[in-house]
Formats: structure tokens, sequence, C-alpha cells
């Protein structure tokens, strides 16, 4: 018997990484899963891996985009009848750039990405949760929500107001069964941070990927990066009853950088 | 087959309440768990509700003795051969009051019963864990490890200092395979807050009734806590999976704490 048995979950960007992770955890625990991305093919390729059948499904569309996050939202509910679990697991940079050089366009991008998606998934979803009386909201954060590297200021401020976003939203919906927590891990070696990572060094004046990796590693007391299976590991919990009573929480899954 | 399979644990204070339903949640998930208590009378009930047989192990001790916590923690190591998991989860305070009035003595006393403790038993534990290169250590701090509530700053200060224990202790032993935690319950109403809850309250100018739902009115789900809300988190914390989570102080407090 799994922990989430019977529960349905969609994941924005579960197709890789952490948001498959997520998906791969949750479908062991017996919950049927709807994993977002971009590219209907890499959805169908991830179907196929995951193996799971009719309890999971593929809905293609880009997280920075209101239809996209909203129409995950609403696929979810007509193809598996409810939605308990919305996890706003999407996000990332496209470019990084000191604020002095940061354009309108990155900004723009980064806040729709990392921000907007999570309040367009979060309401959309609310308002099905509401009636019903029960939910689990589960954003995926950052330690940078809570710290601030230079070079990634959009990324750092959208994590910060997401973080902020959370916690208000946990109290209007407190008493209704639904709880909304942020997951905040340190640095993960995702496809997105291979990416991204160069660039991101770059701007931050670092000789390379792999030192991005380790100035954020020795931040870390325990000197390595984190793993998409130890954030799994959370959001499984997060999910279930026993969570019940755990909302507005900054989940920290950073081998010791945060201060708080 | 359970997260924590072979795994022996040290829980202070295990015989009701949180450490009770640690105990358990641990006991469920494989472990072999060693409960504290003062009272050999109130654990052999406890033992008795657990029906764990060899898997549970008591050692009687007063975790504000430094002497009761090096053995109890010994105490684990000479049963079960090991200790991998230690919870130092005993506390609490005494002779609450505004900072103006509080006396030498119960500031003392929720030193010892909640920091004091905390080190003592890590110290000990720690000695052990890093030879074998994994450990785990979940300190039950509390909502007031963060926040403070009036007249009883003994409590909080005592709570807050848990924090930066673990938050050091992290960092040393970070490449080691050992984490060190804190989790931070909201109120929930153990037998110790129906103890020393009315003393509380009566500092802060409240009836009990009134301290609880000033508690729950502060949270976003607007009631206590439950014991097995923080078992689920410790179970998380002492598996393998929470090999990547460490120096946090994890809120499970129903949306009171700020951060």
């Amino acid at each position: 018997m799994g922990k989430l048995d019977g529960k349905v979950a969609c994941i924005t960007g579960g197709t890789r990484s952490i948001g498959r992770a997520m998906a791969d955890a949750f479908l062991a625990e017996g919950a049927s899963v709807v994993v977002n991305g971009r590219d209907e093919a890499k959805g169908r390729a991830c179907l196929d891996e995951m193996g799971a059948g009719d309890r999971a499904d593929f809905y293609a569309g880009d997280a920075s985009q209101q239809s996209a996050v909203e129409g995950l939202i609403d696929f979810t509910i007509e193809r598996f009848g409810q939605l308990d679990i919305c996890c706003l697991n999407s996000g990332g940079v496209q470019m990084t750039a000191p604020v002095a050089q940061m354009t309108d366009e990155e900004w723009r991008l980064e806040v729709d990405w990392n921000l907007n998606h999570v309040f367009w998934g979060m309401r959309r979803s609310l308002n099905h949760m509401i009636p019903r009386q029960s939910g689990r909201i589960i954003v995926t954060s950052s330690v940078e929500g809570k710290l601030g590297k230079p070079g990634i200021s959009g990324y750092v401020a959208t994590k910060h107001a997401v973080n902020g976003l959370v916690k208000a939203a946990a109290h209007e919906v407190g008493t209704l069964g639904i709880t909304v927590n942020a997951i905040l891990p340190g640095i993960i070696e995702t496809d997105i941070v291979r990416a991204t990572g160069p660039d991101s060094a770059i701007a931050m004046g670092l000789d390379g990927y792999d030192a991005l990796i380790e100035m954020f590693a020795q931040e870390s007391s325990i000197k390595r990066p984190n793993t998409v299976e130890e954030v799994a590991a959370v959001a499984v919990l997060l999910a279930s009853d026993a969570a019940r009573n755990m909302t507005g929480c900054l989940f920290p899954v950073d081998g010791g950088t945060m201060p708080y | 087959m359970g997260v924590l399979d072979g795994r022996v644990a040290c829980i202070t204070g295990g015989t009701r309440g949180i450490g009770l339903a640690i105990a358990r949640a641990f006991i469920d998930e494989g472990a072999n768990v060693v409960i504290n208590g003062r009272d050999a009378a109130k654990a052999a009930a406890s033992i008795d509700e657990l029906g764990a047989g060899d898997a549970v192990h008591f050692i009687a001790g007063d975790v504000k003795l430094r002497e009761d916590c090096e053995r109890i923690v010994e105490g684990t190591v000479e049963h079960y051969g090991r200790i991998d998991v230690l919870v130092p989860n005993a506390g609490g305070g005494s002779d609450y009051a505004p900072v103006a009035q509080m006396t030498d003595e119960a500031m003392q006393d929720a030193m010892l019963w909640n920091f004091w403790h905390t080190f003592w038993t890590m110290r000990t534990a720690l000695n052990h864990m890093i030879p074998s290169e994994w450990g785990r250590i979940i300190a039950m701090s509390s909502v007031e490890g963060k926040m403070g509530k009036p007249a009883i700053s003994s409590y909080v200060a005592s709570k807050h200092a848990i924090n930066g224990l673990c938050k050091s202790a992290a960092k040393e032993v970070g490449t080691l395979g050992i984490t060190v935690n804190a989790v931070c319950p909201g109120a929930i109403e153990t037998d110790v807050m129906m103890a020393q809850g009315p003393g509380a309250a009566e500092a802060m100018g409240l009836t009990y009734e009134g301290l609880l739902q000033t508690f729950a009115e502060e949270s976003a789900i607007k009631r206590l806590n439950e014991v097995d809300d923080v078992a689920a988190v410790c179970v998380l914390l002492a598996s393998d999976a929470g090999a990547g989570i460490t120096g946090s102080m994890i809120s499970i407090d129903g949306g009171t704490s700020p951060y």
C-alpha cells in the first residue's frame, strides 16, 4: 500500500530531473500523475520510461505561458477526475547577467516562468481544491529563495517572491484541508543546470561550469550537490496524509547551505 | 521492508508524547529503538503499548544530568551495538515569568533540560557516529526556537540555542555522512504541555485554554499540531533519503513560523 494511493498529481516540468524524480516517487506510492514539458517527443519518451500505464499521462506546454499552466491542471482533472497534488516545479533562467546588464525580455521571462507560473497554477488548483476541502500544493523554490548570488538576480528575486506567495496562500486555505509548501533545493546537476550553468558561471566571473558546481557545493555542509531523489522524498512526505498539518513551510534540501 | 531497517535509534523522553510517537514510527520502519524517561513504571506501560519485543529497550535517566545523558547514549551502543540516530527529544521549562522576574533557577532548569541535554547527548553520539561515518541527529526544537513569546524566555532562549548548536555541528560533520537537524513543532497537547501549560499560561496572563487558542490562532491551520506530524518528518530525516538535508530547522507548525 502506498502513501499516495488513489491520489492524482500534476507536475510542471515533470519529464526530467527534479520533476521526473517526483513523478517516479509519486507513482511508486500509488498516485496517478500527469507530467508536463514543452517537448511532445520527450514527454512520450518519459511516459515509456516510467512504464506506469494508465496511471501516467503527459501534457505538452510551456510553463511560462498561462494557457499551458492552466491547461495542465484542467487536463489532469479531466483525465483523472480530480487533482489532489499540484507540483509547480518548472523554472529556471535563459540568460544570466548582472542587474546593470539585465534585459527586460529576460527579466519578464523569469518572472513568468518562476513566479507567474506558480501563481497561475496555484490559483487554478485552489479553485478546484477549495470546494473539495482537500489538496496539496508543492512549489519547487530554491536555496536562492533565501540567499542571493550575483548574476542571477531574476532567479533570486522570483524564488524569494514564490516563498512569499506560498506563505500567504498557506494562511488563506489553512483551515480547508489544503497545504501549501515550498521545497528549497540546493544546487542539483539537473539538465537545466547543465544547459544554463556554463553561462551562469561566466556571469558570475567563474572559471567554467565545474567551478560553478564546486562553488555551490563548498557553500554547503555536505560539500556536494544535492540529488533529485532527495527532493522527491520530501515531496512525497508533503503530499502524504502524514503532512496534513505542515503548511507554509519552506523546506530546505540544501545540505546545510542556508543559515535559516 | 522499512526505511530504517537495521538502524539503531536513541530517543530521550521517549515514553510519551512526541518521543513515543517517534519511537513507534521508527520501529514501524524497522529500527531498534532505545527510549528514555525518568520513571520506569511509565516506561513499562509505553513498552507494552509499543508491543515491539526486542526492538525496544528502556534506559532510565534524568536528562538534566550530564552523566545520565552520556549513559543513555552509551547504553544504546552497549545494548544494540551501535547508534545511528539520536533524537534528543526531552525538554520543557518551569517557573515561567517575564525576564524581569525570572529566577536564575528557572533559566538554568530550561537550559539544562533543553540545551545542555541536547549538547551532552549529541557530543557523546557524535563520537560514535564519526568513526562509523553515518549518523543522524534530530534535535527537538520548537516554533519557539524561531520566534518568541513573552514570559517563556527560558524556553525560547534554550530552543534558539539548540538551533544554533545544530547549525554549527552540521557544518562540522557534513562530509562524514552525518546530518544534524532540528525539528520545530508548533504547540502540541502532550503530557508535558498539559503539565507545564497552565504555569506558562498564568505567566502570560492567560488561561490554559487561552494559551492553546493563542497558539492555534497564530497558525494557518487554526488548530494544534499532533505528535504524528513530527514523527513523519523524523522518519524522513533519519532515512537514507534524508542524506542531503542538514543544518535545517524544519517547521512542523501549521504555518506559524515566518521562516
